[in-house]
């Protein structure tokens, strides 16, 4: 017995030793890997560049404002800067026939799969082929604007448009989209996948595609429940003149799994993180207090580029909040220069500088509108007698004395709500409730769990959040227009899982029409006039309101092992975008280290 | 009761937990009077650094006094120069090449280090050159930042002031001897424990919260008291099949780990119905079962005592029985319980809020909700902000510190087996 305990010890002691070997084979050269933060979350489900169930953020995270670019990759890559789009996979710029209803995109010679094989244009009509065979989330995104795409030889895609009755498309815009979110996936994969799953689209979009092949700079290196990381293809074509001209500078991308946002950080400040996209209270304190080598791509507030706007929606399903007074007088009443300071700590704009409007604070949409012909109609907020005198003046009044005004005899009890573990949100939506108790409305907040919001707010109909938070698109090659949609676009009325806009459920004929005139019209003025137009009936009627501009990724870097990261007027044009997404990619061909 | 009263106060323990507690609850109840604001009154940006802030605006109107400190260039220059400027300005010339072997961070050479700064700093040249050392962002933007206060304030330079726009405007020098007298300022805040994430009075705030946390755990203990001490009572004293199904349940809530039961509980009522009494009603539903179990076994030893017996032959009723003849012998360990539960139930609160479970923000501060907003921005990580979080720890420290010295302090008293 005391002999089975010895081994049983010896054993163990082994099994530890050549745990921690193993544990060191993993550990990757710190002077040659940038660590990512604050995009994965738990373990890794797959590496299938079809389905967009992988947990796998650093590889595949198809996205309009720019894809993540490292494995897989697209056609165009969208730089938020100046709104343009740069070839990757295409040869030069997209070519339009005259009436918008085909395009022609080139691809380029250089391009390689890992395996060896020449990208081509039938990769890309095989894509989509794929697409609609699994009726995957790509192709329910774009089967209303997109017919079909085929390849004319083998470096020229023709990408055609779903027509109106009368000849015109639908929608040219939502092609950019396309080009700069849609991923090329090899033809002769698809076949083996589809092959191998029987040609069953449920067990195709499972498939955790170990084998896959791809064209982008890194491929996977390991996964474990600690860490994801990806190892550079050293043959990679973008290293070609046409192209980049070189390979990537580091030799491995990794990124911590952490158990939460406190945790990445602690990590960040150590230099364990490189490159966080984390919301980080008071961001200058790193560098200004602790004296960190931390930066951001501003060094003033707000630190970033704010390209989206955080907005509380009225659900316009509860009765109080149909009546446009109720409405505007909230959003008059709230402290939005608090918000900003408090809840965003700085890292926004104030609507002082950009006022509200359906265009997010970069100069290029700014100028889309005209301010002066909505500036009546703007409210600075912290309006509290103004806000009550509205409410005063609609008839809605306290006539029972309880301290709370009634609408039709009843109190108005009303829930701000926003996800749990939200802060700059959850901070935000106590003050639009201290606001609406400021003026007579009952307004309390509530945070559930994400996992529970996220059902409730994008179901077809729901009475349980009055007021509650999300976003609106944020920059894409289609904004603003894509913005004014998912603002107020009817299209998503009575539609379940809607993550794309209108979650409050308004309708306006008006705005529909805007809507849909706005991606055929090319006169600029004619252009801005419907913008503006757009802006005075969201201002009018309130069917939300935005609360703060905020980045749509934080990008923070510390500086203890590589530099060489973009900022701000440094003329490289890249943007802060976590050098992964879009253009943004471009930024790792920048970096260097430290310590030469 | 006197006498018992007596050698309660003459316990050190309980007088100093008893000590303790009542300059707690006093502060709480008396602090009111005094600042009459409003808790939950943002009062300016997140986390101001506890201090004195006094208005710039107002200083330009109060009346000036003419003082002539001795050292106030040097501390002029010791504030606009701190040292970390001055090692900065060594290494940064250091790496361009230019000699300052003659130059020290002392003083005197403060002068020409900041004019020998000037003359070789320029923002493009470093981005350009790559300095050892200055090669990273984080680097040359702290540099940029230095040049900026650098040029911006220096210890010799005239300052003005301008009253109105336009035509109107008046303008006055104000010397760098005037001074002004800090309470004939029209507008000044003594922050002592600065201003939480949404720009309130942490002090004002941690009253506050004290207050609404001890009402908590006052309300907390006295359900798990009563409740413990009615189950208790009745399974001790009637025994039997009520004994048994009491003891059932009771055991069944002592199987489950009380916080989970709490979270759970907790988290069905739903965020809408969570005040301070449900929270307070909760924690005290899911903490009885100690209290129980322990007045049911002391019930069971007293149950067959001859006095209780001389009571039943007389015919007494059953309650009266309890309150005259059983309650008065656990009375003081009821007291004791009670004390626990009270800081027990407080602990709870600052569980549950920090898990963001707590009662609404909108309505009340508490301990734990301070801290849970505390932690969600990041106040002891990326915001550096200790007067958020720590003094509401104390607090929270103090409380439990002083209940549980007045129980020991009691158990002293009233334990014949510690008894000295």
């Amino acid at each position: 017995m005391k002999n089975l305990t010895k081994i049983l010890a010896l054993l163990i002691a082994v099994l530890m030793l050549c745990g921690t070997a193993f544990a060191e084979a993993t550990d990757l050269p710190r002077n040659e890997t940038v660590y990512f933060g604050g995009q994965q979350w738990g373990s890794v489900v797959g590496t299938n560049p079809l389905s967009s169930n992988n947990n796998n953020s650093m590889a595949v995270a198809a996205n309009a404002r720019g894809s993540r670019t490292i494995m897989f990759e697209t056609l165009y890559m969208y730089n938020m800067l100046d709104g343009q789009l740069y070839p990757l996979l295409a040869d030069g710029d997209y070519v339009w026939n005259d009436d918008l209803t085909e395009m022609t995109v080139k691809i380029k010679a250089a391009a390689k799969w890992s395996d060896g094989t020449p990208v081509t244009a039938n990769d890309v009509a095989a894509t989509w082929a794929a697409c609609e065979k699994l009726q995957n989330g790509t192709y329910t995104n774009y089967a209303a604007y997109i017919a079909g795409i085929e390849a004319a030889d083998d470096a020229t895609v023709v990408i055609k448009a779903v027509t109106t009755e009368d000849g015109k498309p639908v929608n040219p815009l939502q092609f950019m989209n396309y080009l700069s979110e849609v991923y090329v996936v090899q033809g002769a994969w698809i076949d083996t996948v589809m092959e191998r799953n029987g040609n069953d689209a449920a067990k195709v979009l499972a498939d955790p595609a170990d084998d896959v092949v791809y064209s982008g700079p890194y491929g996977p290196y390991f996964y474990n429940d600690q860490m994801v990381s990806f190892v550079r293809n050293d043959a990679y074509w973008g290293q070609d003149e046409s192209m980049w001209g070189k390979l990537p500078v580091p030799k491995y991308i990794a990124h911590g799994i952490y158990s939460d946002n406190d945790a990445a950080l602690v990590a960040f400040k150590a230099g364990q993180i490189d490159c966080n996209q984390q919301f980080i209270a008071n961001v200058q304190n790193l560098w200004l207090e602790e004296d960190l080598p931390i930066a951001t791509y501003m060094d003033e507030a707000p630190y970033g580029i704010c390209a989206t706007m955080p907005t509380a929606w009225y659900n316009m399903e509860i009765p109080a909040l149909q009546n446009v007074a109720v409405r505007k007088a909230i959003a008059m009443a709230v402290d939005y220069d608090n918000i900003i300071e408090n809840a965003m700590t700085n890292q926004s704009p104030s609507f002082t500088d950009v006022p509200r409007s359906v265009m997010n604070p970069t100069d290029g949409e700014q100028a889309m509108y005209d301010h002066e012909a909505v500036k009546d109609l703007q409210w600075a907020g912290k309006d509290i007698e103004g806000a009550k005198a509205l409410l005063d003046e609609a008839g809605i009044v306290d006539s029972d004395g309880d301290g709370y005004r009634e609408l039709d005899g009843e109190k108005i009890t009303l829930n701000a709500c926003c996800p749990n573990g939200w802060t700059d949100w959850q901070a935000a939506m106590e003050m639009v409730a201290a606001a609406g108790q400021a003026i007579g409305l009952d307004i309390t907040t509530n945070y559930p769990e994400w996992s529970i919001y996220q059902t409730v707010f994008t179901a077809a109909s729901q009475t349980e959040y009055d007021i509650f938070m999300y976003s609106p698109a944020g920059a894409t090659p289609a904004s603003p227009w894509a913005r004014v949609r998912s603002f107020m676009s009817s299209e998503f009325l009575g539609k379940d899982n809607n993550w794309s806009g209108n979650f409050g459920h308004y309708k306006n004929d008006r705005i529909d029409e805007i809507i849909a005139a706005i991606p055929q019209t090319t006169d600029e003025a004619e252009l801005k006039a419907l913008y503006t137009e757009a802006t005075e009936i969201y201002l009018t009627e309130v069917p939300s309101f935005s609360l703060m501009y905020r980045p749509e990724q934080f990008h923070a870097v510390n500086e203890t092992v590589w530099t060489g990261y973009p900022e701000k007027d440094d003329g490289d044009n890249i943007p802060p975008a976590n050098l992964t997404d879009g253009y943004g990619i471009a930024a790792l061909y920048n970096l260097e280290l430290v310590e030469g | 009761m006197k006498n018992t009263l007596k050698n309660v106060f003459h316990s050190p323990r309980f007088v100093v937990g008893f000590t303790i507690f009542m300059v707690i609850l006093l502060t709480v109840l008396i602090y009111p009077y005094f600042v009459t604001r409003d808790p939950l009154l943002g009062l300016g940006k997140g986390f101001l650094e506890p201090g004195t802030y006094v208005s710039v605006y107002d200083t330009n109107t109060a009346g000036t006094y003419r003082v002539e400190l001795p050292e106030a260039n040097m501390n002029r220059m010791e504030s606009s120069v701190p040292m970390e400027d001055r090692v900065t300005i060594i290494e940064f010339l250091t790496a361009k090449g230019v000699d300052v072997s003659h130059l020290t961070t002392a003083n005197g050479d403060v002068p020409e280090l900041v004019s020998l700064w000037q003359e070789n700093y320029d923002e493009a040249d470093v981005k350009k050159s790559k300095y050892p050392g200055f090669t990273t962002q984080a680097k040359r933007k702290a540099l940029a930042r230095m040049d900026a206060r650098l040029s911006g304030d220096s210890a010799t330079a005239k300052m003005t002031v301008t009253v109105g726009d336009g035509d109107d405007a008046a303008t006055t020098t104000v010397n760098d001897t005037d001074y002004v007298k800090v309470n004939e300022v029209a507008n000044s805040i003594t922050l002592p424990l600065g201003t939480d994430n949404f720009g309130r009075d942490t002090l004002t705030e941690l009253v506050k919260a004290t207050g609404i946390s001890l009402l908590i755990g006052l309300i907390a203990g006295t359900v798990a008291t009563l409740l413990g001490l009615i189950v208790g009572l009745l399974a001790g004293y009637v025994g039997g099949i009520l004994d048994d199904i009491l003891m059932f349940i009771a055991n069944l809530f002592t199987v489950i780990p009380g916080f989970v039961l709490l979270i759970l509980i907790y988290y069905s009522v739903g965020q809408a119905a969570r005040g301070v009494t449900t929270c307070a009603l909760v924690i005290g539903f899911t903490s009885w079962v100690w209290t129980a179990r322990s007045v049911r076994s002391q019930v069971i030893s007293l149950r067959n005592r001859d006095h209780v017996n001389l009571s039943k032959l007389s015919g007494h009723s059953l309650p009266r029985i309890v309150v005259t003849d059983i309650l008065p012998y656990i009375a003081s360990y009821v007291v004791m319980a009670f004390i626990l539960q009270v800081s027990s139930g407080i602990l709870a609160e600052a569980q549950l809020s920090l898990l963001g479970l707590g009662p609404k923000t909108t309505d009340v501060p508490t301990l734990g909700l301070m801290m849970n907003w505390a932690k969600l921005f990041g106040a002891y990580t990326s915001s550096n902000a200790w007067w958020a979080y720590f003094p509401v720890i104390l607090v929270i420290a103090l409380i439990s510190f002083s209940l549980n010295l007045m129980n020991t302090g009691l158990d002293q008293v009233f334990n014949p087996t510690l008894r000295d």
